[in-house]
């Protein structure tokens, strides 16, 4: 049977009343960062558009990235992976194995060439003709270059796709890089993240699903509605930065305060990232929320800009200040406070650990 | 004779292949290899580093794992440089850990192994009202009703149910229907549906499952909560050196941790304890005691042989773990051997395995006679603190280096090396965990924990459902497969044992998360060594780490995957992927069905299992390209 299926005639087909399928579009309208105005022309795409099948590669990567996918709440992998889009061809959740499935992965090809989605989780190992990653009895390099080639579209899912990610890292032994320094001439989107937010992975699909187009992409080519501000900006902790309430180590009185986490090692000046406005887990938290320095796990070679936990060094990522100070400044409309008051607010820090913290905890007797 | 190759081994992590020389008159596997296919050489990328980031690099080794190189970890951290972390920071750690090991073993039963044993096409088949019918026996019959203890227990009544109504299978087996007609099965596409092993079980029974498998697919991410809560994420939660990053206080309004978050973690923790007892033991034990019944008891290989364990959850906070104290302060003291199990208790012999064992080159190391590698010294096998790596790729026996038709395997064929136990091959895993302390109780070795009582309860609960003995369905397929259940459970109620031991602590007025007296590297030795241990969700796992000035100076891990996946040895045999699976039986040669489940039953994690080591002051011959700094 052929694809042509839209989102609603499949919900049709699959027994799903109107009313779930409008509830659908609804949340999908929110989840891609749309107005509610214009949830009617969410519902007319899905009304009309049909569904690609999506191809999913594995090259240099831990599978983290899948396990993200799966985390995702609003709209749950079920929904996503039974009803949305047709996922094909996937190492991790395909029942199929060995010589069968990669027949079925040839007979995709070449029945839907040029329209379906690739999605890429790891990075691509260049080295010795790429003999560091071999699927099927063949290089990863040679799988990727064959599926790109009848690919709409192209999703670098993580860092690892997006950048060529840990094993790319210095010296990087198999000679990995991104899946865009191998393919070009595709709609290309780079999705990154150590893994990238669950709910970002999903309406990322969902988009290209619903409007038979990639999502706007920033200079970098990501999303600019997950990518298109820095953790630092979205951040709740922020009031502390610039207010100059820092915690000068962990576990201190700063740390059990919550302020800000810059001085250990924070890279949120430099991070561009939906963290601090989405969060993990449906909001729940996130690193920073948890008293973690966030690590920049979405940018660029993050790997080699450490050690994680010394305060923000040099970083060679394109439109940021690398001095987080005059970050910190910047970003603060030129609040000299916010670096001049670290000393005095640090010396305040130092009197209030001296105070015994009373912790008077309640609970029933054990 | 045929030789068959499965590649892409699916449903794992990682890329594996496997081939198979099968007698195709009595389905009889004369041979077997498996070949661990793509090595990212992290190890390498760790030298140089800052101890203190290590953690986070390792974490990467795997996402499915993710946690478990972590604390490996932080624990060789911590161990070289002498820091005991706080109680607090122990209990937080041990949670995560607890955390991780129920909620991997349930994704793998449903997400990764189930499609082996049931089929949304026998789905079809199923009456609706039979299966709600079944579903009520399944609940009655083999539930397991054990329990760890619990001193905060604030769930009301238990949440979470399977529905035993003919609505509910009937909608489900709409949807299926639905997609099998459709044409488009998406991730149920291009499968050996028509293989005879799916008939093994009535329909109702692949109906149960496949309800349960979409169930599961959305209720699994709920049972991360303390990773979030405590790390901030998960995959990939955030740890520090010394403890944990997440400070708790009851008196700031912005505290990572307080009450709030803690009644988060706490209901995580109990839907975990819910899933696991009403839904992932009652149809794994549904399931395996049918094919016990039908003589599936094949499948176990190296398992009655020899079976190998690290042990884990420290109860209390321990000052190192080469010096021996870690194995004083355990919860579940899985470590050991235990040799010859499969021929009963009584035959089966028990050496231990503790503190300065692991930094001893005579009881373990590693050898590459078939791996991809060279060593200066050819059949010397060498211990993680003195590896010595040069890849040396020579490709397949027929085709070329990057188009194969069959690996050598007379020749080198695997990214992952072999590692061995004086000198000898041994699987890891939930099963030998489960072997091991069982053996350890029997013979009066050890008193039991709680923890470790509750693993003989459940051997003996199972072997009584079955109606055999621990030694034959525990090293079998089906066993090995069973035990990853009820160590969910175990798990289940570990976790919820240290959460109480957490709120108790803080309640005495404990709120200390991190040790940071030495953070500074200007406080650490000019060189250090250490160790760091964990029982991860696929067996015991090793880390040991070279520290000098303040940096990495040597970094080697040997995981579950590489003692289990590891190709063979001359002198000391097949590793236990390929032994267990020349001891299965396949009945069609082209579709080895029975082979998928035996691979999937270790629960295969390859991206861990390859890796590289870097010879001290050694330059290992790498081109170095940065492909970042394009202008």
């Amino acid at each position: 049977m052929e694809h042509s299926d839209s989102m609603w005639a499949l919900f049709q087909k699959r027994g799903v009343s109107r009313r779930s399928f409008l509830k659908t579009c609804a949340v999908v309208t929110g989840m891609l960062g749309l107005s509610p105005a214009m949830l009617p022309k969410v519902v007319a795409a899905a009304e009309k558009k049909t569904l690609p099948p999506v191809i999913w590669l594995h090259g240099h990567e831990c599978t983290g990235c899948d396990e993200a996918f799966i985390r995702s709440q609003s709209p749950l992998a079920s929904d996503v992976v039974l009803n949305m889009i047709s996922l094909e061809y996937s190492d991790t959740l395909s029942a199929s194995a060995g010589e069968a499935f990669e027949h079925h992965l040839k007979d995709l090809m070449k029945k839907y060439a040029g329209q379906y989605i690739l999605a890429v989780e790891g990075g691509v190992p260049l080295a010795d003709n790429g003999i560091h990653c071999m699927t099927g009895g063949r290089t990863f390099l040679a799988a990727l270059k064959e599926a790109a080639a009848g690919a709409a579209a192209i999703i670098e899912y993580g860092s690892c796709a997006a950048w060529g990610g840990i094993q790319a890292a210095k010296p990087n032994p198999t000679k990995s890089v991104s899946v865009s320094d191998v393919i070009s001439g595709k709609p290309i989107v780079k999705v990154p993240g150590c893994p990238p937010i669950p709910e970002v992975m999903t309406a990322v699909v969902m988009h290209f699903a619903l409007f038979g187009q990639l999502p706007p992409l920033d200079a970098q080519g990501r999303p600019k509605q997950f990518y298109g501000n820095r953790i630092h900006d979205t951040c709740y902790r922020r009031p502390f930065f610039d207010s100059g309430m820092f915690v000068e180590k962990f576990d201190d009185a700063g740390a059990k305060a919550g302020w800000c986490l810059y001085k250990v090692g924070c890279r949120g000046p430099v991070a561009y990232n939906s963290c601090g406005n989405m969060r993990w887990w449906n909001g729940l938290s996130y690193p920073i929320q948890s008293g973690a320095p966030c690590f920049a796990c979405g940018s660029n070679n993050f790997w080699d800009n450490g050690p994680f936990f010394e305060r923000l060094p040099d970083l060679p990522v394109p439109g940021t200040i690398a001095d987080a100070d005059k970050v910190g400044m910047v970003a603060a409309g030129a609040a000299l406070v916010g670096v001049v008051a670290h000393g005095a607010l640090s010396a305040m820090q130092k009197s209030k650990q001296a105070k015994q913290q009373d912790t008077d905890v309640r609970g029933p007797e054990a | 004779m045929k030789r068959i190759v499965v590649d892409p081994v699916t449903r794992i992590e990682g890329h594996l292949r496997v081939e198979l020389k099968i007698d195709e008159a009595t389905g009889k596997v004369e041979d077997a290899l498996s070949s661990g296919t793509a090595w990212r050489g992290i190890e390498l990328i760790l030298k140089d580093r800052d101890p203190r980031d290590a953690w986070a690099f390792v974490q990467r080794i795997c996402g499915v794992c993710t946690t478990v190189h972590a604390l490996a970890s932080l624990r060789s951290v911590e161990d070289a440089l002498g820091i005991e972390i706080p109680k607090n920071a122990n209990y937080m750690r041990n949670i995560m850990n607890a955390t991780q090991t129920a909620q991997d073993h349930l994704v793998h039963f449903y997400h990764l192994h189930a499609l082996d044993w049931v089929s949304p096409v026998e789905a079809l088949k199923a009456d609706p009202a039979a299966t709600a019918a079944l579903q009520n026996t399944v609940l009655e019959k083999y539930a397991l009703p054990l329990s760890g203890p619990m001193d905060f227990n604030f769930d009301a009544y238990p949440k979470d149910f399977p529905k035993a109504t003919t609505a509910y299978y009937k909608a489900v087996q709409g949807k299926v229907k639905q997609i099998v007609e459709s044409g488009q099965l998406g991730i149920f596409a291009a499968h050996w549906w028509d293989h005879p092993d799916y008939q093994l079980l009535p329909p109702e029974v692949h109906l149960m499952a496949v309800g349960h498998y979409l169930n599961m697919l959305d209720r699994q991410r709920e049972l991360v909560g303390s990773h979030v809560v405590f790390g901030g994420k998960n995959p990939h939660p955030h740890y520090i050196v010394g403890g944990m990053p997440c400070s708790i206080s009851m008196n700031d309004m912005n505290a990572p941790v307080n009450s709030e978050r803690l009644a988060v973690v706490d209901q995580s923790i109990m839907l975990a304890i819910n899933l696991v007892n009403y839904f992932y033991l009652p149809d794994l034990l549904a399931i395996g005691h049918m094919y016990v019944q039908k003589g599936y008891v094949d499948g176990g290989g190296l398992a009655k042989e020899r079976v190998l364990g690290y042990g884990d959850f420290p109860d209390e906070p321990y000052t190192g773990i080469a010096n021996g104290d870690f194995h004083k302060k355990l919860l579940l003291r899985s470590n050991g051997v235990v040799e010859n199990f499969g021929k009963g208790l009584s035959a089966a012999v028990y050496h231990d395995l503790t503190g300065k064992d692991y930094a001893d080159p005579a009881i373990l190391a590693e050898g590459v006679e078939h791996s991809w590698y060279n060593y200066p010294q050819a059949g010397k096998d060498l211990h993680p603190f003195e590896g010595v790596t040069a890849q040396n790729y020579t490709g397949p026996k027929e085709g070329t280096k990057t188009e194969w038709k069959y690996l050598d395997e007379s020749g080198k064929y695997s990214w992952l090396k072999t590692p061995k136990w004086k000198g000898k091959m041994a699987e890891v895993g939930p099963l030998a965990r489960y072997i091991i302390v069982y053996t350890k109780v029997k013979k009066g070795v050890i008193q039991p924990t709680w923890a470790e009582k509750m693993v003989v309860d459940q051997i003996e609960a199972v072997s009584k459902v079955l109606g055999l003995p621990p030694e034959v369905w525990l090293p079998t397929m089906v066993g090995r497969t069973a035990v990853r259940g009820l160590e969910a459970q175990l798990n289940a109620y570990i976790n919820k044992y240290f959460f109480d031991k957490l709120i108790k602590n803080i309640r005495a007025g404990d709120t200390a998360v991190a040790n940071t007296v030495k953070w500074e590297p200007a406080s650490w030795a000019k060189a250090a060594k250490g160790v760091g241990l964990h029982e991860a969700p696929r067996g015991a796992l090793g880390h040991w780490v070279v520290i000098k000035d303040g940096k990495i100076d040597n970094y080697q891990a040997i995981v579950p995957t590489t003692w289990n996946g590891c190709p063979r040895d001359s002198k000391a045999g097949y590793g236990a992927y390929e032994a267990s699976m020349i001891d299965t039986k396949v009945k069609v040669a082209d579709k080895p069905l029975e082979i998928l489940k035996t691979i999937h039953s270790f629960d295969p994690c390859i991206a861990c299992a390859t890796h590289l080591y870097d010879a001290e002051g050694k330059e290992v011959g790498v081109v170095h390209t940065d492909p970042y700094f394009k202008v």
